[in-house]
C-alpha cells in the first residue's frame, strides 16, 4: 500500500477515545446535552486490509491475519487501528512479524481522522439548535509483507 | 341381534310392502279377523309388539305350536280373496321394484356381466339397452346440472384476461387494503392479514442470513406503506399548543423540537392521551412538519403512525384540535382541471366500510390514455372504504384541518449501509423541460412548475445535495433524520437490463466536492431543499393521474431507433416528486451505534411499483414484517405492537398473539404438548403485568420484614387478572418508564462499575445506587416497568416470553467460578390439574357420550362442568394464577417480549420489561462485582441462564 491513507475504520465497531479531556466538552455541561458519537467515516476495503478493534479477542484477530499471509495468498496486508486501537494494531504487526522468523517486514504510516460527534439538547424546546462537532484522533496503519526477493 | 343387523334389515324392507312381511305365528294367530285387518292397515302386524325382533325364516319350533294349534274355523271367500290379490298386487311391485343401486347390470347374473358395461350400452343384452341408456341421459343430465353450478368460474385463460382479473383483484381487495406492490410480494411472500391490509410476512425463499447481511452491509427494502399519515394544517401556534398536551418533554423532544419544527428533520414522539402522562400512553408516531412558506403562518404537519395505531390516534387528534366538523368529500375544492369526478370519490377514509361495492372508493384511471378502455380500473389507494366516508375534519374555533391521508402515499425504507448509494443509482433529479415543453399549455404540473425561476433554483440545489449523497460511504454518516425534498424523473427509464448491485462510488474527489460532503455530514440538508412539492395535494394528484402506464412507456421504448437506449427526450409526464427521509440507525448503546441506518423513500400513490422494480434492480434483499421486527431487535428500539403492553394497541396484540399461541399449543396431541406446569412456567403465553407490578408493590411494602420473599397474595390480587377487556378503556394501572431521566438513572445503576462503556465524568451525575436513592426512585415509579435489554452470558437462546429471575446469592457464587456448564437449575414441579384433567376428559366422555368424545381437553371448557374451573388445558395453568413472583424457586421479575441470537452481538439477546422495583430490590441486593446480573428461563426449560442486564437511553 503505497498511498497514505486518510481515514480508515470500518467493519465492526471502531474503538473510539474514551476521553478527551483536552477538548470542547469541558466547557459543556454534561447535564444539558446529549452526547452521541458517530462511527469514523469508512472506506472501502479490500480483502487483504485488516481493521483492528478493541471487542474482538485478539488472540483471533491475530490468526486472522496470519491466515491472510499463509492460506490467502496475500504478500502483504495492512493492519489499521485507530485510537485505543493502535497498541493493538502494532502488537498485532509485531506479533507477525515475531512469528515468521524475520521473513516479514513491517512499515508503519500514521494518520489523522476526523470524528463526528453530535450533541443534543435534553430540553430540545427551549435550547433549540443541536450541535455538531468534530475531533481528530490518531490512526496507524501498518504494512506487513514478505520482501521482493 | 346386533344394531348394526337391525339396520341392515331395516333398509332393506323399507321399499317392501308390509304384508309380505312374515308374521311371527303367534301374531297371527291373534286373532281370527287379522285377514280382514290386514288389508285395512298394512302394518296391521306391528300392532302387536313381537316377542322376537329377528330376522327370521321359516318354520320355527318354539312360539307355543306354530300353525297347528288354531286354524280359522271358517272364510269369508270374498275378503280372502281380497286380501290375497292385495298381497299379489304387493310382491308383484316388490319384484319389479329395485332395491340398492340401481344399475341395470345388476339385474344380470354375474357370468353375464361386463367391464365397462355402464359405459358402453353396448354390452348389454339388447333387452336391458334401452333402460340402460334411458338411465345414463338421466344420471348425465344430472351430472350437467351440478356442473352448471360450478361452471361459473370462466376456463384459466378467460379468468386471466386482462380486464377480468383486474375485476378479480378489484373484488379481493374489498376488505383488506392491498399496497401497490401486493402482487409481487404476493408471488414471493407469505403473506398475513394484519390491521386491514394484507402484508409479506417473510419470503418463501430461506434468507434470514442474506437479510441480516444485507442490513448490515448493503441494503434491504422493506414496503412500508401500511403506515397511516395524517396531515394537520393550521397556525403554527394552535397546532403547537393542540399537540402539547399529546405529548410529555420528560419523555425527549416533542413536536416544538427546534430543529423538527424547521422542517429539515424528521422527529419522533411517544403519544398518550390528552394530558395524560405518564399514564395512558397510545403508541409512538414519527412526525414532519414542512419547512416554513414565507409569507404564511401556516404549517403543515404529517404525522406517521402505525395502522394498529390510528384508531386510537385520530380521535384523540380530532378531541386536541377540536376538528369534529367532518367534511363531506365532495367539498373538498380540487385545485387541478385534470382531475375529475373520481378524484373526489378517492378521498381517504378512516373507517374501512365493506359496503363499498360497485363503485369501491379509490377508482382511478391509471392514466388518460385507456380512459376508453375497460370498465374496470385499477384501485388506487385505499379500496376498503365508502366514497362518502369523511376524511376531512375541521374546527371552527381553532382553524385546524385534519385529513387523513392513508395509502394516500407510499413509502419505502431502504434499511442499511449503503441504501444511499442505491437510491443515487436509482433515482436522478429530473432533467428540465425545455422551451417548447414550457411555452405549451398543459396539465401536467413540472412545465408550469418550471416557469418558476426560484423554484427552478430550488430544484438545482436540492439536486446538488442529491449528487453529494453519492460521495459518502455509508448512510449513517448523515445527520440522523435528515429530510431531502427532491424531484426525479421516471425511474423505469434507466432501468438497467440486468439486476446490478449498487455499490459506493467513493473516490478521492476534488476540493469542493469534498467541502460539500463535509458540510452535508455535518450540517445535514439545508432547511430550504427540505421542501418538496410531494406535499401538495394537488401536486399528487396530478402526479398519479397522469402516470404513463406501463404499456405506453414499453410502446415508446419499441419505438427507439436503438433498441435498448435512453427514451429521450424524457417524456413531460415523468417527473415525480418524492421526500427523502433519513431513518437514524442504532443510537443507543455503545455497539455497533448506527446500525441499520437508511432512509425513506416517500412518493405519491400509483407510482410504488414505478420505483420497486428498479429498486430491486439495483441488488436489494426485500423482507417483510418479521424482519422488520428482526431490525429492531437488531438496532435495540421497541417495535410498535410488540413492546407497548400498556398502550391499546399493544394490549389487543397481546391478546391476539395469546390466542394464537394457545391455538397453536392446543393443536398438537396432549401427549407431545409440552408441560408448562411442571416447568414452573405460570403464562406461557402472555405476561400478566398488572399481577406482577402489583405483587411486587405488595412486596416492597413488605420489605421491612426483611428478605423478598413473597407470602400468598391477598385474593383481591387474584381477582384482577391482566387481560384488560378488550373494547374498554385499557384499564391498565401499570406504565412503562419513559421519562429519559429516570431512564439514565436506571441506567447507571444497571452498570458495572468496572464497565469499559462508562465515561467516568457521566456516571457522577447519578447518586450512587443506596436504599434511600432507590425509595425515592420507587415512590414516583410504584406501578413501573422498565424496558430493558438483556444479553446472555453463556450460551443460550432465549424464546418469547422468558422470565427474568432474580439470582440468589448462591447463582452468583456459581458465577465466580467461570465454569460455563454449571447453571442453576429449577426443580421440577408438580402437576396437580394433569389427574383433574384426565378425570374431567373421563368423565365428559362417559357421561356425556358420543357428542364430547373427539373433543381435547381443552375444548372440554365449552361444556357446562361442575367443576370450578371454567378452562383446563391439560399442561397450561388454569385461569386465576397464583403468585407470580414466588412461583419458582427464583424470583420472578419480568418477561421477554423478544429473544432470540443475535447475528450482530454473537450471542443470545433478549427485550423485555422488568419491573421497577423488583429490578431495584435484585439491583440493591446484589455485590458490587455481579451488578445487573439476572438470570432467564425459556417457559419450556428448567435451566437458567445467565445475562446482563442493560437499559439504555
Amino acid at each position: 500500500m503505497t498511498e497514505a491513507r486518510h481515514a480508515g475504520m470500518s467493519s465492526a465497531p471502531t474503538p473510539l477515545p474514551h476521553s478527551e479531556s483536552g477538548s470542547p466538552a469541558a466547557e459543556m455541561d454534561p447535564v444539558e446535552y446529549t452526547l452521541r458519537k458517530r462511527l469514523p467515516r469508512k472506506l472501502p476495503k479490500r480483502r487483504n486490509d485488516v481493521y483492528v478493534n478493541m471487542k474482538t479477542d485478539f488472540r483471533a484477530q491475530l490468526a486472522r491475519c496470519q491466515k491472510l499471509l499463509d492460506g490467502g495468498g496475500h504478500r502483504e496486508i495492512c493492519v489499521h487501528g485507530l485510537g485505543l486501537a493502535i497498541n493493538r494494531a502494532i502488537n498485532i504487526a509485531l506479533q507477525l512479524q515475531a512469528g515468521s522468523q524475520g521473513a516479514l517486514q513491517l512499515a508503519a504510516n500514521t494518520s489523522t481522522v476526523e470524528l463526528v460527534d453530535d450533541l443534543e439538547p435534553e430540553d430540545p424546546d427551549e435550547s433549540g439548535e443541536p450541535m455538531t462537532r468534530t475531533r481528530n484522533n490518531s490512526a496507524i496503519h501498518i504494512k506487513v509483507f514478505y520482501p521482493e526477493p | 341381534m346386533s344394531a348394526s343387523k337391525v339396520k341392515m334389515r331395516d333398509r332393506k324392507m323399507k321399499n317392501q310392502p308390509a304384508s309380505v312381511q312374515y308374521s311371527s305365528p303367534s301374531a297371527a294367530a291373534g286373532s281370527s279377523s287379522q285377514n280382514g285387518r290386514q288389508e285395512a292397515k298394512d302394518s296391521g302386524w306391528q300392532r302387536n309388539p313381537p316377542p322376537r325382533t329377528g330376522w327370521v325364516r321359516g318354520y320355527q319350533r318354539d312360539g307355543g305350536g306354530g300353525y297347528m294349534t288354531e286354524m280359522p274355523k271358517y272364510i269369508t271367500a270374498g275378503a280372502f280373496a281380497r286380501s290375497r290379490a292385495a298381497e299379489v298386487k304387493a310382491m308383484l311391485k316388490a319384484v319389479t321394484k329395485r332395491t340398492g343401486s340401481n344399475h341395470v347390470f345388476q339385474a344380470l347374473p354375474k357370468h353375464m356381466r361386463r367391464r365397462a358395461m355402464s359405459h358402453n350400452t353396448k354390452r348389454l343384452p339388447r333387452r336391458l339397452r334401452d333402460v340402460a341408456s334411458k338411465m345414463r341421459e338421466k344420471s348425465l343430465q344430472a351430472g350437467s346440472k351440478k356442473k352448471k353450478e360450478l361452471a361459473k368460474s370462466k376456463s384459466r385463460k378467460a379468468r386471466r384476461r386482462h380486464g377480468n382479473l383486474l375485476l378479480e383483484f378489484n373484488r379481493r381487495q374489498r376488505k383488506n387494503i392491498w399496497l401497490e406492490t401486493h402482487i409481487w410480494h404476493a408471488k414471493r411472500f407469505h403473506m398475513v392479514k394484519k390491521w386491514g391490509y394484507c402484508l409479506g410476512d417473510r419470503p418463501t425463499c430461506k434468507c434470514y442470513r442474506p437479510c441480516y447481511r444485507a442490513m448490515s452491509s448493503h441494503c434491504l427494502l422493506l414496503d412500508i406503506s401500511y403506515y397511516c399519515c395524517i396531515e394537520l394544517r393550521g397556525e403554527e401556534d394552535t397546532l403547537l399548543t393542540a399537540l402539547s398536551q399529546l405529548t410529555s418533554k420528560e419523555t425527549g423532544p416533542t413536536f416544538a423540537a427546534a430543529l423538527c419544527l424547521s422542517g429539515c428533520r424528521q422527529g419522533s414522539v411517544t403519544v398518550y392521551r390528552a394530558g395524560q402522562y405518564p399514564s395512558h400512553p397510545l403508541g409512538p408516531v414519527t412526525f414532519l412538519w414542512r419547512p416554513r412558506a414565507e409569507g404564511s403562518a401556516s404549517r403543515q404537519l404529517w404525522i406517521w403512525a402505525h395502522p394498529a395505531l390510528k384508531q386510537d390516534l385520530l380521535p384523540e387528534l380530532q378531541r386536541v384540535c377540536e376538528c369534529f366538523e367532518a367534511v363531506v368529500p365532495p367539498v373538498i375544492p380540487v385545485a387541478t382541471p385534470a382531475e375529475s369526478a373520481s378524484t373526489l370519490e378517492s378521498e381517504p377514509k378512516p373507517e374501512v366500510s365493506p359496503k363499498a361495492k360497485v363503485t369501491p372508493g379509490g377508482k382511478r384511471k391509471r392514466s388518460r390514455v385507456d380512459a376508453g378502455g375497460p370498465p374496470a380500473k385499477k384501485i388506487l389507494g385505499d379500496g376498503t372504504r365508502s366514497p362518502d366516508t369523511p376524511v376531512t375534519w375541521k374546527s371552527s374555533s381553532s382553524g385546524i384541518v385534519i385529513n387523513d391521508l392513508t395509502m394516500e402515499m407510499v413509502r419505502y425504507r431502504l434499511v442499511g449501509p449503503q441504501s444511499h448509494s442505491v437510491l443515487t443509482e436509482t433515482l436522478e433529479a429530473a432533467t428540465d423541460c425545455d422551451e417548447a415543453g414550457q411555452s405549451q399549455a398543459s396539465s401536467l404540473w413540472w412545465p408550469q412548475h418550471c416557469r418558476d425561476e426560484r423554484k427552478m433554483n430550488l430544484h438545482q440545489q436540492q439536486a446538488e445535495v442529491f449528487n453529494t449523497l453519492k460521495g459518502i460511504y455509508s448512510s449513517g454518516e448523515v445527520p440522523p433524520g435528515t429530510v431531502l425534498g427532491l424531484t426525479v424523473d421516471d425511474p423505469r427509464l434507466t432501468l438497467p437490463a440486468k439486476k446490478v448491485k449498487a455499490m459506493p462510488s467513493v473516490n478521492q474527489s476534488q476540493e469542493a466536492d469534498e467541502e460539500k460532503r463535509r458540510q452535508l455530514m455535518l450540517q445535514g440538508v439545508p432547511q430550504l431543499c427540505s421542501q418538496s412539492c410531494l406535499w401538495e395535494q394537488s401536486v399528487r394528484d396530478n402526479v398519479t393521474e397522469n402516470k404513463i402506464s406501463e404499456q405506453e412507456l414499453n410502446r415508446m421504448r419499441s419505438e427507439l431507433l436503438v433498441p435498448g437506449s435512453r427514451l429521450s427526450p424524457t417524456p413531460l409526464q415523468g417527473r415525480i416528486p418524492i421526500l427523502l427521509v433519513h431513518q437514524p440507525g442504532k443510537q443507543v448503546g455503545n455497539d455497533m451505534s448506527s446500525w441499520g441506518a437508511g432512509w425513506d423513500l416517500l412518493l405519491p400513490k400509483g407510482w410504488g411499483m414505478a420505483f420497486w422494480v428498479p429498486l430491486v434492480y439495483r441488488g436489494v434483499r426485500i423482507a417483510g414484517l418479521h424482519m422488520s421486527l428482526k431490525r429492531s431487535q437488531n438496532q435495540g428500539a421497541p417495535h410498535f405492537p410488540h413492546d407497548y403492553p400498556d398502550c391499546p394497541a399493544g394490549i389487543r396484540f397481546q391478546e391476539e398473539q395469546e390466542a394464537e399461541l394457545l391455538d397453536k399449543f392446543k393443536r398438537r396431541p396432549p401427549a407431545k404438548r409440552t408441560n408448562y406446569i411442571k416447568h414452573g412456567c405460570l403464562a406461557p403465553f402472555r405476561c400478566p403485568w398488572q399481577q406482577l407490578v402489583e405483587e411486587w408493590e405488595l412486596l416492597t411494602r413488605q420489605r421491612g420484614d426483611g428478605q423478598a420473599r413473597s407470602t400468598t397474595k391477598p385474593k383481591e390480587e387474584e381477582m384482577t387478572p391482566q387481560p384488560d377487556h378488550a373494547g374498554t378503556k385499557p384499564q391498565s394501572g401499570f406504565t412503562v418508564v419513559r421519562s429519559r431521566k429516570s431512564l439514565r438513572l436506571l441506567s447507571a445503576w444497571c452498570k458495572l462499575p468496572t464497565s469499559r462503556g462508562q465515561r467516568p465524568g457521566r456516571g457522577g451525575g447519578a447518586p450512587p445506587l443506596q436504599q434511600s436513592a432507590a425509595d425515592a426512585f420507587l415512590a414516583s415509579h410504584r406501578m413501573s416497568v422498565a424496558w430493558v435489554r438483556l444479553s446472555l452470558l453463556s450460551k443460550g437462546k432465549p424464546e418469547l416470553h422468558a422470565m427474568v429471575c432474580a439470582p440468589t446469592p448462591e447463582d452468583l457464587k456459581l458465577l465466580g467460578k467461570r465454569d460455563a456448564g454449571t447453571c442453576p437449575q429449577e426443580p421440577p414441579h408438580r402437576d396437580d390439574f394433569k389427574s383433574k384433567t384426565r378425570r374431567r376428559k373421563k368423565s365428559s366422555k362417559t357421561g356425556a357420550g358420543p357428542l364430547q368424545s373427539s373433543d381435547y381437553p381443552g375444548t372440554e371448557a365449552s361444556e357446562p362442568s361442575v367443576d370450578a374451573e371454567p378452562d383446563l388445558v391439560l399442561g397450561v395453568w388454569p385461569d386465576p394464577l397464583p403468585s407470580i413472583t414466588s412461583h419458582c424457586s427464583r424470583v420472578t421479575l419480568g418477561w421477554v417480549t423478544e429473544g432470540d441470537f443475535s447475528l450482530s452481538a454473537g450471542c443470545g439477546e433478549a427485550l423485555g420489561f422488568v419491573s421497577v422495583a423488583g429490578l431495584l430490590n435484585t439491583l440493591l441486593s446484589q455485590p458490587e462485582e455481579h451488578r445487573g446480573k439476572v438470570l432467564l428461563r425459556n417457559p419450556s426449560s428448567l435451566h437458567y441462564r445467565f445475562a446482563q442486564i442493560n437499559i439504555e437511553v
